[in-house]
């Protein structure tokens, strides 16, 4: 573990799930057993419909695995856990809501007072760089402004452990770019243990310390990768391809129908 | 290459085919009427009646029967919704509570409000309240259903949301769950209003002293089609009134419904 | 090297103007035969707009679009265009979707059974043939729907940013796919996308369009020999080049 503090915050031990399909059992994540260090941020890197997204959701509390435990802080959890907080992939605003509305909702639903609530949240909302933008509704923003109230949502629930399920994946190649030096920037300033799942190769190694690279589905640890590189880091490096290539080379590929 | 000129004359083209199928109609209107004086009004006839009954009020101005026949449906149909988006909302979200009285409704939903009208007249004579119980029993079951359906709809990705932000289900249903079914909701209070109205007429030319179901009624008895024309217009205007109220609130209550 | 191809598509001073919002400003160039160019831009400055002169759904303000020295024409000219999404009709196999276009212009069955089967086996979807939409995975659902493309000889093949969804390695696979397509079948075809390693991994030359209004900002002709390597270092400036060249953020 070649991570800062060392500290292990999470555990995966065994986790496996199948679900029903027409009376057969259809294997979607197989036995999978990793440790996730405190602060570190960590990439999932693996082919689409690998069973990344299913591994997350498991980890988040929204799914339950058929079998294997989750030990955050060496204490065993079950379902949703007030440290674990996730960012998804269709960003899921509430459309009812504005963005102050969105982004204090997790310390709403905790019964915090709305001064306090408020002003918590309005921190993360100009943290993002959404200032101004407090009274506005989800359709009136870009993909790029909606998924950063995403993030400041998270952020401002206080998470230990932040899960984000391909945040960047509908946002097209430029907002892509700008939200990862956005993320990384959020993230240096505000340490947090930090999940990332995406099926970008050049995502990973621009953003991860650690890349765990998934196979096809069933989802497998298939290789663990320690990034060295140092930040910020430069998607056109010579070193930076290298290890691209390396990656790429050992990444399956799905044809299937 | 569509010029300002092009959209210009398309437009007119379309409003002049629209109103030269109303000026068609009319002219039906006017020559069917020719064919059968008796039994079809012309709308000269149609005006003079109205006037006729604007100065002569049968049982009451012509307003006040209008005005009745709004008040019950409204009534009836704010109840309903009260209720139902409660009873609908248990139902979509509480196993527990479709299993008990989910049964029991989809049991009784099935009869239609005219089959109610006997026993009800027997139960509670024809005065106001038999009359809102009727739309009552009508538009409940649609609000119901469709609240039901929202509730049950509910995109997963919200909820998901609720759940990892530690939502309770009390919250869970205030906070996500019902305002994601506003728009099912509102189309079954657009539906319930629209049928409601119906049945009030209904009610009214089956039992009633007043009210422009009772219009139409004493209009059949007594021979007076020109009468019955001007209830049917009256009731179409107030039809598509309501309709326009639903959706007018509709857009104040969901801001957030106006995508680009 | 020089290019002796004959010009194919002219567009001529094209302009669109939406009421006073100017979104095209004069656009010019040609593309020849059996090209393969790619058009890169800024987020909103226009593209799809672009495309769409391009392929006739909207009609521009000024300018001209000729295809083979006459204007542009749906009816005459064959023009294929792909989609982010998938378009492929869900009632037809994968065989009867590719043969879509040719059935539409009724094409002998025999000159029709030849080439759906050339283009079946180009791309490797024997397997699948027979099967319907929803029982394909969506990036080949998506290969289908470019099989259509191809398969019908199009004047001009507009593609807009049809990988966008799929993840990295599915795009290089489906990005030799296009270029061994292209290559086989000679066609004309227009490649937008965001991504601009897939541009100059793809492209004989990139138009950069300018933010909105949208103008040709520049033109690059990328020489390099097939197949590219994106770790190769001419490449690898090439791309940082057209980086710099679009930068707005």
């Amino acid at each position: 573990m070649s991570v800062e503090n060392g500290k292990i915050k999470l555990e995966l031990e065994n986790i496996s799930k199948s679900y029903k399909v027409k009376k057969k059992d259809f294997l979607v994540v197989d036995n999978i057993s990793l440790e996730v260090c405190k602060n570190e941020f960590l990439v999932l890197l693996g082919p689409g419909l690998s069973g990344k997204t299913v591994l997350l959701n498991i980890i988040a509390g929204i799914e339950e695995p058929s079998s294997g435990k989750i030990f955050l802080d060496g204490e065993q959890i079950y379902g949703t856990h007030r440290s674990i907080c996730m960012v998804f992939q269709k960003i899921g605003l509430l459309p009812w809501k504005t963005v102050m509305g969105n982004t204090e909702i997790g310390l709403k639903l905790s019964g915090v007072p709305k001064r306090i609530r408020r002003k918590t949240a309005q921190k993360f909302i100009e943290m993002v760089g959404l200032k101004g933008f407090e009274n506005a509704y989800p359709h009136q923003l870009s993909g790029g402004m909606k998924q950063r109230v995403g993030i400041a949502r998270a952020y401002t629930n206080n998470p230990d452990i932040l899960i984000l399920d391909e945040p960047f994946g509908q946002l097209d190649a430029q907002t892509r770019y700008s939200m990862q030096d956005e993320i990384l920037r959020i993230w240096e300033i505000q340490k947090k243990t930090i999940i990332f799942v995406t099926n970008n190769i050049e995502e990973a190694i621009y953003l991860g310390e650690r890349i765990i690279l998934f196979g096809k589905c069933p989802a497998k640890v298939k290789e663990v990768y320690d990034i060295k590189l140092q930040r910020p880091r430069n998607n056109m490096d010579p070193d930076f391809l290298k290890l691209r290539k390396l990656i790429s080379s050992n990444m399956d590929i799905d044809l299937g129908v | 290459m569509e010029t300002k000129k092009t959209r210009f004359i398309k437009k007119a083209f379309y409003l002049l085919l629209s109103l030269s199928s109303i000026a068609l109609l009319i002219i039906g209107w006017i020559f069917l009427a020719s064919r059968r004086p008796g039994l079809f009004p012309s709308p000269q006839e149609t005006w003079d009646r109205l006037i006729l009954f604007l100065e002569k009020p049968l049982r009451g101005p012509l307003y006040k029967h209008v005005w009745d026949s709004l008040r019950r449906v409204v009534i009836a149909v704010a109840a309903a919704c009260g209720l139902g988006v409660i009873f609908g909302t248990a139902l979509g979200w509480s196993r527990l509570f479709k299993s008990t009285f989910g049964t029991i409704f989809e049991i009784i939903r099935p009869i239609p409000p005219i089959a109610w009208v006997p026993l009800i007249t027997i139960w509670f004579g024809i005065g106001e309240f038999p009359k809102i119980l009727l739309v009552f029993i009508g538009t409940f079951a649609i609000v119901v259903i469709n609240t039901a359906a929202g509730v049950m709809m509910a995109e997963p990705l919200y909820l998901a949301v609720g759940k990892i932000f530690q939502a309770n289900n009390f919250q869970m249903i205030r906070e996500i769950v019902l305002p994601a079914s506003i728009p099912a909701i509102f189309a079954g209070i657009r539906t319930a209003l629209g049928v409601g109205w119906a049945i009030v007429l209904a009610a009214e030319m089956l039992g009633s002293i007043s009210g422009t179901g009772f219009l139409i009624a004493r209009g059949m008895q007594i021979g007076d089609t020109a009468l019955i024309f001007i209830c049917m217009f009256i009731i179409g205007i107030i039809g598509a009134l309501l309709s326009l109220f639903a959706s007018f609130i509709e857009r104040r209550v969901c801001p957030w419904r106006t995508e680009k | 090297m020089t290019d002796n191809r004959k010009v194919k598509v002219e567009v001529n001073n094209l302009t669109k103007k939406f009421g006073d919002l100017l979104v095209l400003d004069n656009i010019s160039f040609n593309i020849k035969e059996g090209e393969l160019l790619c058009v890169v831009g800024p987020t909103g400055c226009g593209k799809t707009t672009f495309l769409n002169l391009l392929s006739c759904l909207i009609e521009p303000t000024c300018g001209d679009l000729l295809i083979g020295g006459e204007p542009a024409n749906p009816r005459k000219h064959n023009l294929a265009f792909v989609f982010q999404e998938p378009s492929s009709f869900p009632w037809l196999t994968v065989e009867k979707n590719i043969g879509f276009g040719l059935d539409v212009k009724r094409w002998p069955a025999k000159k029709k059974k030849e080439r759906i089967n050339k283009i079946i086996s180009l791309m490797g979807l024997e397997q699948v043939r027979h099967l319907y939409p929803h029982q394909l995975s969506a990036s080949t659902d998506q290969r289908q729907v470019i099989g259509r493309a191809f398969a019908m000889n199009p004047d001009l093949l507009l593609m807009d940013e049809p990988y966008g969804q799929m993840d990295i390695k599915m795009r290089y696979y489906l990005e030799d796919e296009v270029v061994r397509l292209w290559k086989e079948l000679g066609t004309t075809v227009v490649f937008i996308t965001h991504n601009i390693e897939e541009a100059v991994y793809l492209a004989e030359r990139i138009l950069i369009l300018s933010n909105k209004p949208a103008r040709i900002k520049e033109e690059i002709i990328i020489d390099l020999p097939r197949p590219r390597g994106i770790a190769d270092p001419k490449l690898v400036e090439i791309r940082k080049y057209v980086t710099e060249q679009i930068k707005w953020w």
